[in-house]
């Protein structure tokens, strides 16, 4: 296979899937980590207003009766 | 995931009803919203952008959630109808342009965010859409191959193939060269090749298309 071309062929098989594996294990991590680097955040003062109007806009337009 | 800070906010909606719950609920899953936002867009003005779209549309249409269910899959498969279609109507109301984007206030933004963005996150970019939606659900939402697929609209076997193929490629990008510029050199593997021809297919300036895209595989 052509990206093998500089590896010498003599390297076992499993020891290149562990180091896979291993790779593969912190790529997860790192998007794992980018993931909950945004959901950690505050959530911004707009979407709590947003959330707030929300309820404003509904009674308004369906004319509800808040009990 | 661990309870912070954020989602013990509550919004006082001044009623007990049912809509109040739902409220709460809805302000609970706002962090995971801006999170799977975030990875679709690239960037944090416009995922929250969407994400504050996703829950307005949500709040229209709750009558037809199903109590019971999965609140944070319905949630998601909102945000990712609302990512695809404001797209294609961003698409064809204004064709690319890389200097206008670079005069509007704000919209170098992008550009400073990948600079600061980690490898990681920059190789994300370069994956298709349906690889790079179904490894973040998987991979990093810790949704079940089922609910990625149901979110996704696809079969389950889809999604684990998207996801398999998504890491090989992040791989690939990332090992490939220490930098993605890595991605333009003579490309050294497969998957490195598909990648060229993706970016092949996305560039805006027509450029010589002649060439067959790297569908080749080695046997």
């Amino acid at each position: 296979m052509q990206w093998d071309n500089t590896v010498s062929n003599d390297e076992k098989p499993n020891e290149k899937a562990r180091a896979i594996r291993a790779r593969q294990r912190a790529i997860g991590r790192e998007l794992r980590r980018m993931y909950d680097d945004v959901a950690q955040e505050p959530i911004p003062d707009d979407f709590l207003d947003l959330l707030r109007k929300i309820d404003d806009a509904e009674d308004v337009r369906a004319g509800k009766k808040v009990s | 995931m661990a309870a912070s800070s954020p989602m013990r906010q509550h919004v006082d909606t001044g009623k007990d009803s049912g809509d109040g719950d739902f409220k709460n609920e809805l302000l609970a899953l706002i962090p995971f919203l801006r999170a799977f936002a975030r990875s679709l867009t690239g960037n944090q003005e416009g995922a929250d952008d969407l994400a504050q779209e996703t829950l307005v549309k949500a709040w229209q249409s709750r009558a037809t959630f199903i109590p019971g269910t999965n609140l944070k899959a319905w949630l998601f498969t909102i945000l990712r109808n609302q990512f695809y279609s404001d797209r294609r109507r961003a698409w064809r109301q204004a064709p690319w342009d890389q200097d206008a984007a670079e005069r509007i206030p704000g919209g170098g933004e992008d550009q400073v965010f990948s600079a600061q963005l980690s490898d990681t996150a920059r190789a994300l970019r370069v994956l298709s859409d349906e690889q790079r939606e179904a490894l973040i659900l998987v991979g990093a939402g810790g949704f079940s191959y089922e609910d990625a697929a149901a979110i996704c609209k696809c079969a389950v076997g889809t999604v684990k193939s998207r996801v398999a193929r998504a890491r090989k490629a992040l791989m690939e990008i990332l090992d490939g060269d220490d930098s993605l510029e890595g991605v333009t050199r003579p490309a050294e593997g497969d998957a490195a090749r598909e990648i060229m021809a993706q970016l092949d297919r996305l560039a805006p300036a027509p450029n010589e298309s002649g060439e067959p895209g790297g569908k080749r595989r080695p046997k």
